[in-house]
């Protein structure tokens, strides 16, 4: 038996979520209706079976929590997602741990870290042409094969997730850490290496302005894989809170904006006239190149107002809420989602983050059982004064 | 009989005095030995303002008559000053309207038909239709708005004509229909002793190009004050402007001058010495602070914008710009200037809710930068009244607020610019070109209501000669934040700012008021 | 800043009416200070008389005949007049305005009005809002410090009789002292008859610095001369020296009776009753001997 982290199936918990979270007042509380409305319990269960061959246990060191995990125990995520995911699952994919059987080129009690999407190769089907191609995160297999369905560990009933002292993954999934890298900075691996991705998504031409919305862990990794893996030019973030700023500027920001003023600096910045529509933000006519969506949020509605004429709009977050596309058609805006990662990101990933400045991110690190003190603590993240907030399973 | 100005040096039987802050005031106990300047009292105004009017167009000063001048097809052009003079604006019917209504009677008898009003805003924003009506009065209006009652555009490139260069090599360059005039008539207010004479065309009427020869550091540095043109490089400027201009174009010049009447007689406390308020003034006092105090933000503005001021006219003068405005001088100073024995350690003055670029807008931390270390601190003859290296002491709440519509370039020099200096020529060098040549700031100037991308840095400018004369500028009662983005220091109270000023000043520094509004100019000696 | 706050800051250096100390630097700055007249034109009004009658009959005539014994004489003379008169009477007490309008016919009581010290009773602003409602008076200059027109012509041309006090304040020891020329002056120029009327025992009832009758009833009395008129051509001062004969002989009266006192006069021994030229003690020990019991007017003595 292990002890776990378990989301169930709960329509009404769900509904209540969304609903609360859709007002105004309950955006604000999304803290307390994550930790408490939210259907995931701690139970002890057993441990989960080894699907098939290539597949070893897995002791979770450190797990992270994502913005994509604070949508799901709000409600704030889509519907869409439903379909891909089977009940109950333990939450976590940004997991460090250690490989608890012997593998072939995987010693056991070998340091790793996961990469979560569930494609061909773990579920033993025949591969899909993405699959094929190396582009795992498009995978058409994704509720089929020898697991059940889930695009990630950490959404599927039959693998366990990170939020739990044991889950199981497939020898495709797993990346040796090198004994340089902290464990602390190697649980930012993956959504780095998602990072990594979603700027290769872009094609961002040499010397680009690119403005980066949001400045939590999906955005300060974002201006860190601009600023390593493309030649984009200056690169203008806008962020709510203090310490995102100095995080922001130390991975090579050119100029960190507010929120409310950030269409007035840009314009200064890249050019262009502002616009004052009767209601709504203002917006620029000129602007930057491509931006990246890195909130999850309302910032895809910013993102599409500071864009110029022709230019990208990368879907860093999981977008989870209506938003005016209207810029979309009158600017001819193109608008790129960017998921998860594949091909070679991973390693340059685990390359990338043993050379950045990442020590500090991952600050609040809590014991399973403090379960919703540590959930609260990651809705309010920013405010706190925190990057990453971190499950320990091994802590009691 | 008004009394002359004079200094109140602060005894023990002095009560509380008024300062003013922003949209409000409030009663200040100073130091003992404080000297408080004041102004003259309000001289009288004249009573037959249009005959006086008429005696002015009809015996000129260094020139013949205007209706010896009218003729019948020629080219008429009326320039008026905008609305950033008189402050607060002054009740209608305006002295502008007065006299712009002769004018045009005359040119009217002389049968000049292609006559046009154009209003002097430089860099300024242009004046709203509701505006302009207000200033030349509803007959005008409705007989010259739209086609032939307009704003002078600074930017609009077909319509600006370079007129010659100075001997400085300083380019001037006016508003085309007033430069290919037969006659341009010049209507002006002056308030301070700054504005009128020379200044009234060569910036009224310019562009940029032609403006930052003045408007810039160095010139400023070197106008001690700005309000006393003999010792003014800026006026010299405008001098040497003036003279090319002479021999280009032909401008009759009618200048007139306020009294000190700046409040409504509700409010008439704000007129009187302290010690001489009965207890209606104080009940009133009282019953308007405690009103104003509570008012919601937006109300109290919009109360303090609505006020007018009776002024009563003291002089109308017309002629040759130069011969004018030597009287207009003499009238200025008769009403504002007020003998000070040398200056004090310590300088402080309360700021009031107006200044030239807020006049129904927002008086955002910039303009109060402008206002108290430009225009009140230069508000002086002879030295400032506080020494080289002491502390300038002022009153404003300093919020940071700005209008969007009439300030949009503002808000980015606040948020980018002095986010990372305020050392004008810092910024002179690095952000003049940006923001002058700005496109979108450009579009707004010439189309919205906005001043133009290149004033916020003029604003700052406008106190260079202070930042460099004084040790420390400490604000009482400011927003902490923005004071420390101007670069300045904030003060919850008088006593907390004296406290502060000890570091410069010493133990015992000698403290000088200036106890304005109204006007009062200091004649330090 | 509360309301209670912003008052003590508005009040400190001030007194309670709100006013402040030149500061010494300004006083040379002061404007003059301008003589403000307190104005009386409301005592006179339709309204006002009617409460003044009855504050005066309802309140102050039987208020001063309880704490006194009044002894009125001479009435009668005053029933021939007609027209405005200038009543001119000693002064030695607050009693003395209250005993005359209580004494006065109707017809003169309603419609008189009284001089008052300028400077006392207009001093203070209730002081003379009260003096004006009870006793319809108007201020009257007394050191011509300040200079105000004074009221008196106007009153007279419309009608108001007069009440003046020509020795200018109450009498320090009961004793008169010169009247002045103004109430003269005014007679003869606006051609009005003066009535002398003197009190006696006043000064006993309640002298300076009380300001309740002595306990007792003391007995007052408030005689009423002969009206004069100014002849064709007189001047003030004679006609003031007039004035002040009838007033001696009416204060004389007291002691040697109505037909000695004439006789007396005739024989030129009577002056203005200024006192005895003794201790000052001695003054006030005459002039507080309580008058003689009613003995009623006597012709012969």
């Amino acid at each position: 038996m292990i002890l776990t982290l378990e989301y169930y199936h709960s329509p009404t918990r769900y509904l209540v979520g969304r609903g609360a979270t859709g007002t105004a007042l309950g955006g604000r509380a999304a803290g307390v209706i994550a930790s408490n409305l939210s259907p995931l319990r701690l139970m002890s269960r057993p441990e989960p079976r080894l699907p098939g061959e290539g597949w070893t246990r897995v002791k979770p060191l450190l797990s992270g929590i994502c913005g994509s995990d604070l949508g799901l125990l709000t409600g704030r995520n889509s519907p869409y997602l439903s379909a891909l995911v089977s009940m109950p699952f333990t939450p976590g994919h940004e997991v460090v741990g250690e490989t608890l059987d012997a593998l072939p080129d995987l010693p056991r009690g070998s340091r790793v870290v996961l990469d979560p999407v569930l494609g061909c190769a773990p579920r033993a089907v025949p591969e899909c042409a993405h699959c094929a191609a190396g582009e795992h995160s498009r995978c058409n297999h994704i509720t089929s094969g020898s697991v059940a369905a889930g695009l990630q560990t950490g959404f599927c009933a039959d693998t366990g997730g990170g939020w739990s002292r044991m889950l199981v993954a497939h020898q495709s999934q797993l990346h040796i850490v090198p004994s340089t890298l902290d464990t602390r900075q190697a649980v930012l691996v993956e959504p780095l290496a998602c990072a990594i991705h979603s700027v290769r998504r872009a094609r961002i031409p040499d010397g680009a302005g690119v403005v980066v919305v949001g400045a939590g862990t999906v955005g300060l990794l974002t201006i860190l894989a601009l600023r390593e893996c493309t030649k984009a030019g200056p690169i203008y973030v806008i962020a709510k809170h203090a310490h995102q700023r100095e995080h922001a500027r130390q991975l090579g920001a050119t100029e960190i904006f507010s929120t409310d003023r950030a269409a007035r600096a840009l314009r200064r910045a890249a050019g262009g006239f502002l616009a004052r529509p009767e209601r709504g933000e203002e917006f620029l006519l000129g602007g930057a190149e491509v931006a990246f969506e890195c909130t999850g949020g309302s910032g895809l509605s910013i993102a599409l107002r500071l864009v110029r004429a022709g230019g990208t709009v990368v879907l860093s977050g999981m977008p989870n809420s209506g938003t005016d596309l209207t810029p979309v058609w009158f600017r001819e805006l193109n608008l790129v989602g960017a998921y998860a990662s594949g091909g070679r990101d991973f390693p340059e990933a685990l390359a990338l983050a043993q050379a950045a400045p990442l020590q500090g991110y991952v600050d609040a690190v809590y014991p399973l059982s403090r379960w919703r003190d540590a959930i609260g603590h990651a809705s309010a993240a920013g405010r706190l004064g925190t990057v990453k907030v971190a499950f320990d399973p091994t802590k009691e | 009989m008004s009394r002359p100005g004079f200094v109140l040096e602060v005894d023990e039987r002095t009560p509380a005095l008024l300062v003013h802050e922003g949209e409000g005031f409030r009663l200040e106990r100073f130091p003992l030995g404080t000297r408080v300047i004041y102004p003259p009292e309000s001289l009288p105004g004249i009573r037959d303002v249009d005959a006086e009017i008429r005696r002015a167009l009809d015996h000129p000063i260094g020139r013949e008559p205007l209706r010896e001048l009218l003729r019948a097809g020629m080219k008429l052009t009326i320039v008026f000053d905008d609305l950033s003079i008189p402050l607060p604006p002054m009740r209608t019917p305006d002295i502008r309207q007065r006299i712009i209504e002769q004018v045009l009677e005359l040119a009217a008898e002389a049968g000049v038909d292609d006559v046009e009003l154009i209003a002097g805003n430089s860099l300024h924003r242009r004046m709203t239709p509701a505006e302009l009506k207000r200033t030349v009065g509803e007959r005008v209006f409705r007989s010259f708005f739209p086609g032939h009652l307009r704003n002078h555009d600074a930017e609009d490139r077909a319509n600006l004509i370079s007129v010659g260069t100075t001997d400085h090599g300083e380019l001037v360059e006016i508003n085309r229909r007033g430069a290919e005039s037969d006659l341009v008539v010049y209507v002006n207010v002056t308030l301070t002793a700054m504005s009128g004479g020379s200044k009234s065309v060569s910036v009224g009427l310019a562009s940029y190009r032609s403006l930052k020869h003045h408007h810039n550091v160095h010139t400023l540095r070197h106008s001690r004050s700005f309000n006393d043109p003999p010792n003014s490089a800026m006026h010299h400027s405008y001098d040497r402007m003036a003279a090319v201009l002479a021999e280009h174009v032909n401008i009759f010049q009618i200048e007139c001058t306020v009294n000190n009447d700046t409040f409504p007689t509700a409010t008439g406390f704000l007129n009187k010495r302290e010690w001489e308020w009965s207890l209606k003034d104080q009940a009133t006092y009282l019953a308007v602070k405690r009103g104003n105090d509570l008012a919601p933000a937006r109300r109290r503005r919009q109360l303090w914008h609505k006020t007018s001021a009776p002024y009563g006219i003291t002089s109308v003068t017309a002629g040759s710009p130069e011969e004018v405005h030597a009287v207009t001088m003499r009238h200025v100073l008769r009403q504002q200037l007020t003998e000070v024995d040398g200056p004090a350690d310590i300088g402080v003055w309360g700021l009031p809710y107006i200044c030239p670029y807020n006049v129904n807008s927002i008086m955002n931390p910039i303009l109060v930068m402008s206002l108290g270390l430009g225009y009140f601190f230069n508000l002086y003859r002879g030295q400032p009244i506080v020494r080289p290296g002491g502390v300038a002491i002022f009153y404003h709440p300093m919020r940071n607020e700005f209008h969007p519509v009439h300030h949009p370039s503002y808000i980015d020099f606040y948020e980018e610019v002095l986010a990372e200096t305020t050392d004008p020529v810092a910024i002179e060098t690095k952000y003049e070109e940006q923001f002058a040549s700005d496109p979108w700031y450009t579009h707004l100037y010439r189309n919205s209501y906005a001043y133009h991308g290149v004033h916020p840095l003029y604003m700052w400018y406008w106190g260079a000669h202070a930042l460099e004369h004084v040790g420390q500028v400490i604000f009482v009662g400011a927003d902490r934040r923005t004071a420390s983005r101007l670069g300045f220091r904030a003060a919850s109270t008088l006593d907390d700012a004296l406290e502060m000023a000890k570091d410069t000043v010493g133990r015992a520094p000698s403290i000088s008021y200036l106890h304005t509004p109204p006007l009062v100019m200091a004649d330090v000696r | 800043m509360g309301l209670v706050k912003e008052a003590r800051v508005l009040l400190a250096g001030r007194d309670w009416r709100g006013r402040s100390r030149t500061p010494r630097t300004a006083a040379p700055h002061e404007p003059p200070d301008e003589p403000r007249e307190f104005p009386t034109g409301w005592a006179r009004m339709a309204a006002t008389v009617a409460a003044r009658r009855t504050i005066q009959r309802a309140g102050l005539t039987p208020l001063t005949w309880s704490l006194t014994r009044p002894d009125v004489q001479g009435r009668d003379r005053l029933d021939s007049l007609t027209g405005p008169v200038v009543f001119v009477a000693n002064h030695s007490s607050h009693l003395d305005t209250p005993l005359i309008l209580g004494s006065l016919p109707q017809r003169y009581a309603k419609r008189i009005a009284v001089g008052a010290a300028a400077d006392y009773f207009f001093d203070a602003r209730w002081r003379a809002a009260v003096t004006a409602l009870v006793f319809n008076a108007f201020p009257v200059e007394r050191y011509r410090s300040r200079r105000l027109r004074s009221l008196a012509p106007q009153l007279l041309a419309r009608g108001w009789s007069l009440l003046l006090f020509p020795e200018g304040t109450r009498s320090e020891d009961g004793w008169m002292s010169t009247m002045r020329l103004g109430a003269a002056q005014l007679c003869v120029t606006r051609r009005v008859p003066a009535v002398p009327v003197v009190l006696r025992g006043t000064y006993a009832a309640m002298p300076r610095g009380r300001n309740w009758p002595i306990p007792g009833r003391p007995r007052v009395v408030v005689r009423y001369g002969t009206p004069l008129s100014p002849v064709e051509g007189e001047t003030a001062r004679t006609f003031n020296t007039r004035l002040s004969q009838a007033v001696s002989r009416l204060w004389a009266e007291e002691e040697l009776g109505w037909y000695q006192s004439l006789r007396a006069q005739a024989d030129g021994e009577l002056v203005l009753p200024t006192g005895p030229p003794t201790a000052s003690w001695r003054r006030s020990w005459e002039s507080t001997r309580p008058l003689k019991s009613d003995r009623g007017p006597v012709a012969w003595h």
